[in-house]
């Protein structure tokens, strides 16, 4: 049996989507239920809905052999696992963004940046050799620059709209962002017989 | 009674209770027999070394991983962070006698905590043989960790074999510095294959050189992966790591081993350190690798001699996890199979007793009078002895 670790929302339909494109008998996925072990008709298959940023977790363990999460996630958890494939839909885009004209403050040298992505926003400046503030937040992003908590912020740029209506803009789009099929280094070898032609047929639809 | 909290251990330790250091020990003592029998020497290192042993020289253990200590005049110590390099270290200090076969059963220490199971004490069994470097010695490694998996009585596993120098080869005509090199391979480990090619096309790399590394991720599976990979082996050095990777599957295949092995020239490992074969134990059993080897030629030149070397070593905790899975552990067997009371005033005469039974090799415990109830201990199959002023009678 294969199991898949699919992040719950829009992101698992679309996969769900996809992997029926290929022959996976996903239906499952579809049906409104509590079972928190989705396990195909046929039963080759088992879905696990978690959360985004758990799916590299499940993956990496080996708990689960596949799983189909966004980019931004897997940079943010940088977890040890097999990136196999740029599905290419969900797309976005991880942004510096705030006010086009930045006050300088003369009493904090470091620029105070708001984010999610608090491993990713660290690692992005410390590749920088920037000093900088992370402000972690949990939601509603665009806030934190227009209450003056941060100067700008780290995070996910769909369609600007939010930014636009508080007066933000983006400073610098820095990583393209697209959902990706990941695999455990473990099951990608002792499963290749149904990984492997399963990716093939994935990576002829992308 | 209340317990407090620091009678809890820290993050990434565990202590090993009766029934997981049974099954532990079974499977030492198969691997120590294992190990014997093929004429390999037990060595054991000291867990207190230098930090500079490992920090100074070519292939360095990084900063983060080690656990420091100061010593008394200043100087910094680590807690043995790999056993492959105190094992160099031993060879070229110690003027070892070459060829040598060296086994060990050790912990090492990793501060950042390793892999998925964020065990930071590994308890590893390993051999190395020191002092050569042909293709037949390379077979033999791989056949070994073949034969130690199947002692252990390990199902369903197989060896992933790959070649150091098939990557270091593509990579070299495309004059990339030590750092970019190292994020190119953290990319084709992680078998993103379009990070890889952008970096490479983004410092002007040979088209040869970025389209073999496209296909690196690709490159693994059964035998065929040698064949599919020879018009990427565009250097001498690519060149040789498929030819040596060939030898070592004939000769694989001669020991009647194939249908253990496996192919991957897309996994470059973390360690530095490799310089030919390298290859990995997997179970589907368990989410991550429970063998990891490979050749190892230049690391003793930094400790001043040159001692080519291959060897493996296993995650012997991993290992049990896996067992676990496939129903392979049993619980610890009964501490004794007689118990022998002492009533008071006896005590001389049972000591007696209890030294005349296990010279005999039966396993006794010896305890004060009416410890256990004798009901149980006989229900048990538990013979029970009780000693007296006028002898040793049977209850």
């Amino acid at each position: 049996m294969i199991t898949v670790a699919l992040a719950k929302g829009r992101l698992a339909q679309e996969s769900a989507a996809l992997l029926k494109e290929c022959g996976v008998d996903a239906d499952v996925v579809f049906s409104d239920t509590r079972k928190l072990v989705l396990e195909s008709e046929d039963g080759q298959y088992a879905f696990f809905l978690v959360k985004p940023s758990d799916v590299p977790t499940y993956v990496e363990y080996g708990i689960a052999d596949i799983g189909i999460v966004g980019k931004d996630t897997l940079m943010e958890e940088d977890k040890d696992l097999y990136e196999m494939l740029d599905l290419k839909f969900e797309k976005c885009k991880l942004c510096v963004a705030g006010y086009p004209a930045m006050k300088k403050q003369l009493t904090n040298s470091h620029l105070r940046v708001a984010t999610k992505y608090v491993n990713t926003a660290r690692k992005l400046y410390a590749s920088r050799g920037e000093d900088i503030e992370i402000i972690a937040l949990h939601g509603s992003i665009e806030l934190a620059p227009v209450t003056g908590l941060a100067d700008v912020i780290f995070d996910i740029v769909q369609t600007g709209s939010t930014l636009k209506a508080n007066g933000l803009v983006v400073l610098e789009e820095v990583y393209d962002i697209s959902a990706r099929l990941v695999a455990n280094k473990v099951s990608l070898k002792t499963k290749a017989d149904v990984l492997l032609p399963l990716i093939e047929k994935m990576r002829a639809r992308v | 009674m209340k317990r407090k909290s620091y009678y809890r251990l820290p993050a990434g330790v565990q202590d090993l209770l009766p029934d997981e250091c049974y099954n532990l020990n079974t499977i030492e003592e198969k691997l120590e027999k294992k190990f014997s029998l093929a004429g390999c020497s037990r060595v054991q290192s000291a867990a207190l070394e230098f930090y500079d042993t490992y920090a100074e020289i070519k292939n360095k253990i990084p900063q983060k991983k080690m656990f420091k200590l100061t010593d008394g005049d200043g100087s910094l110590l680590v807690l043995r962070p790999d056993m492959t390099l105190a094992v160099a270290r031993m060879a070229a200090t110690a003027d070892i006698a070459l060829p040598s076969k060296l086994c060990y059963f050790s912990n090492v220490w990793d501060y950042a905590g390793a892999g998925s199971y964020t065990i930071r004490e590994i308890y590893q069994a390993g051999v190395e043989f020191l002092g050569v470097s042909n293709a037949f010695s390379d077979a033999q490694a791989i056949a070994f960790a073949i034969e130690c998996l199947q002692a252990i009585g390990l199902k369903d596993f197989i060896i992933d074999v790959g070649h150091a120098g098939f990557f270091k080869g593509i990579l070299e005509e495309c004059a990339l510095d030590a750092e970019e090199v190292e994020k190119v391979r953290l990319l084709v480990n992680a078998k993103d294959a379009v990070g890889a090619q952008a970096l490479l096309e983004k410092h002007g790399a040979p088209k040869k050189a970025s389209d073999a590394l496209a296909a690196l991720p690709t490159l693994f599976g059964g035998v065929d992966v040698l064949s599919r990979a020879e018009k990427y082996a565009g250097t001498p050095a690519s060149r040789e790591a498929l030819d040596r990777l060939k030898k070592v599957y004939d000769l694989l295949k001669q020991f009647g081993l194939e249908k253990y092995v496996s192919f991957d020239l897309g996994t470059v490992k973390d360690l530095s350190y490799y310089s030919g074969v390298v290859f990995t134990g997997l179970t589907r059993s368990i989410g991550s690798a429970i063998l990891s080897g490979g050749r190892y030629d230049n690391l003793a030149d930094d400790f001043g001699r040159h001692v080519p070397a291959v060897g493996f070593a296993m995650g012997l905790k991993r290992i049990l996890i896996a067992l676990e899975r496939q129903g392979a552990l049993r619980p610890a067997a009964p501490q004794a199979d007689v118990v022998l009371f002492s009533e008071e005033g006896a005590e001389a005469k049972a000591y007696q007793a209890y030294l005349e039974l296990t010279e005999a090799g039966r396993r006794v415990d010896l305890l004060a009078a009416d410890t256990f109830s004798t009901e149980d201990l006989k229900n048990a199959g538990i013979v029970v002895l009780k000693a007296t002023k006028k002898g040793v009678e049977k209850l």
